[in-house]
């Protein structure tokens, strides 16, 4: 599960449960996510790259793509 | 027969063995996890963590021992709970919200652990656990939201709703796929009004559009009119043009067809003239000049017949006057002699009478008796019807009477005869005078003029 990248369907920020789409066996699942820094925001449409997996259906993400 | 029946037990034994392998071996469908508990189903510890004490399987099969073993099955199909929710937007505004979730166990395996444990042996109450958790979930989030993020910021809506729902439904092991608001029953009529001027404004915009577009097409339509006019005006000219060229034409032509008439007309009154002149005008002068011709030829010849007829005339007039005078002289020379004969026979009879006066009378009364009888007579003549008496000799008497009468005109004659011997001297002369020899008459001689 970490180091899966993924697209964001729901904003991520300080104090929101953002949503992730992530590639999973075969299938898109979606995830709950927040950011690994509290105060990073992440806008719909970003990759991320999972950093942290709590489960069940929780990630740490971060930009994939330096930002 | 011994190999019928190794074949029969063979068959049978393959049967059996089918029906102990179907007894035995479950398949989880693609939908579906299989909960298997029992002796000996143990999940291998995934990540160090510690076992469920079950063993889940998904997508596959699995053989499950009877008696020993039970096998469930969780189905990780979607699901939808309608929602109702009466409740308050962060205006105040009371709405009511009609809605629905459409969530699913989660695919993994810590989800399907949660749900088992919580859901496995009532799947059907799900729907009703998860409509009474989101109708509460709801109206919290309608209270964090105003009509219009209700209505217009769907992306607002699904945030709240995962920032209320997430851990609960983590715990559950659930998954909550989409949240839709269906209705909003707005008891204020605030959305109606919400809405009012922007549909004033669309209204009015569309009206102004409307209006302008109408203009415009009027315009359009008014100029294409104008055009359509111009052109019908411009065709309507060119046909007049054309029309009066053509009619112009027809005109020209009429006029030469009317000059050629007129000339051929000409030509054929002065063929007529022509004609006539030939066939009357010359025949008459012929024939007047004939006649002028013949009536000269006549006049001529009537003068020459006048000039022969007169040159005859004048001879037969000389002639005549020849004859008449040589007659004339003879007869004169006869009335001379014949005067001279009377003129010795009235001396003579003179002579006689004065020597014998009665016998000349008696002579003459003998010679005039017959006269003097019808004289006589002639007195009886007026008498129609004469009554003689005394007979025969009455008659004789009569007659006796009138002779003696004319006995008494002979006294009377007579008397007469004396009285003129009495005067004879005188008389006689004028008596026995001889007439004067008569002239010859003269016939004038004229000349017929020559016309």
């Amino acid at each position: 599960m970490i180091g899966k990248e993924g697209r964001v369907t729901g904003r991520i920020g300080p104090g929101l449960v953002g949503e992730v789409m992530i590639a999973v066996r075969g299938g898109v699942e979606a995830f709950y996510a927040h950011p690994v820094d509290p105060r990073d925001e992440i806008g719909v449409g970003t990759i991320i790259v999972v950093v942290e997996y709590h489960p069940p259906r929780t990630v740490y993400v971060a930009p994939a793509f330096g930002a | 027969m011994p190999v019928v029946v190794a074949a029969i037990a063979v068959v049978v034994a393959v049967i059996v063995l089918v029906v102990l392998f179907k007894m035995v071996w479950r398949v989880a469908e693609p939908n579906e996890a299989l909960i298997i508990s029992g002796l000996g189903a143990r999940s291998k510890p995934i990540d160090g963590v510690d076992s469920l004490g079950f063993k889940i399987v998904t997508g596959k099969g699995t053989s499950v021992l009877p008696g020993f073993q039970v096998a469930r099955r969780l189905r990780l199909d979607s699901r939808a709970a309608n929602l109702e929710v009466n409740c308050v937007t962060q205006q105040g505004i009371p709405v009511k919200v009609r809605g629905v979730v459409i969530y699913k166990v989660g695919d993994d395996f810590v989800s399907i652990a949660n749900s088992a444990r919580r859901f496995l042996e009532q799947q059907g109450s799900m729907d009703g656990a998860i409509h009474e958790l989101f109708t509460g979930h709801l109206r919290s989030i309608i209270g964090g939201l105003t009509v219009e993020d209700l209505i217009l910021n769907r992306e607002r809506l699904t945030s709240e709703t995962r920032g209320s729902a997430a851990d609960e439904m983590s715990k559950l092991g659930l998954v909550v796929d989409s949240l839709q608001i269906q209705e909003i029953d707005d008891e204020t009529g605030y959305i109606t009004n919400l809405g009012r001027p922007h549909a004033a404004r669309v209204a009015s915009v569309a009206r102004i559009a409307e209006a302008e577009r109408d203009q415009e097409a009027t315009q359009r339509e008014q100029e294409a009119l104008r055009e359509n006019a111009a052109v019908i005006r411009d065709t309507e000219i060119k046909k007049a043009e054309y029309e009066g060229q053509v009619s112009q034409a027809a005109q020209q032509a009429r006029q030469e067809v009317i000059l050629k008439e007129t000339r051929n007309a000409e030509l054929e009154a002065e063929r007529t003239e022509k004609r006539l002149e030939s066939e009357v005008r010359k025949p008459a002068d012929a024939r007047a000049y004939e006649q002028v011709k013949l009536a000269e030829a006549d006049r001529e010849q009537r003068i020459a017949q006048a000039q022969a007829a007169a040159t005859e005339i004048q001879l037969r007039a000389q002639r005549e006057a020849e004859a008449t005078r040589l007659l004339g002289e003879a007869e004169a020379d006869a009335i001379r002699r014949k005067g001279l004969a009377e003129a010795e026979a009235i001396k003579a009879r003179a002579d006689a009478l004065a020597h014998n006066t009665d016998a000349v009378i008696a002579q003459q009364l003998a010679e005039q008796w017959p006269e003097i009888v019808e004289a006589g007579a002639r007195v009886f003549g007026n008498v129609d019807n004469m009554v003689v008496l005394n007979g025969a000799e009455g008659v004789e008497d009569m007659l006796a009477k009138a002779l003696t009468l004319g006995g008494a005109g002979l006294g009377v004659a007579r008397q007469l005869l004396a009285g003129m011997n009495g005067g004879g001297q005188d008389g006689g002369g004028r008596n026995g005078s001889v007439p004067s020899t008569p002239s010859l008459p003269t016939v004038p001689l004229e000349t017929p003029e020559k016309d």
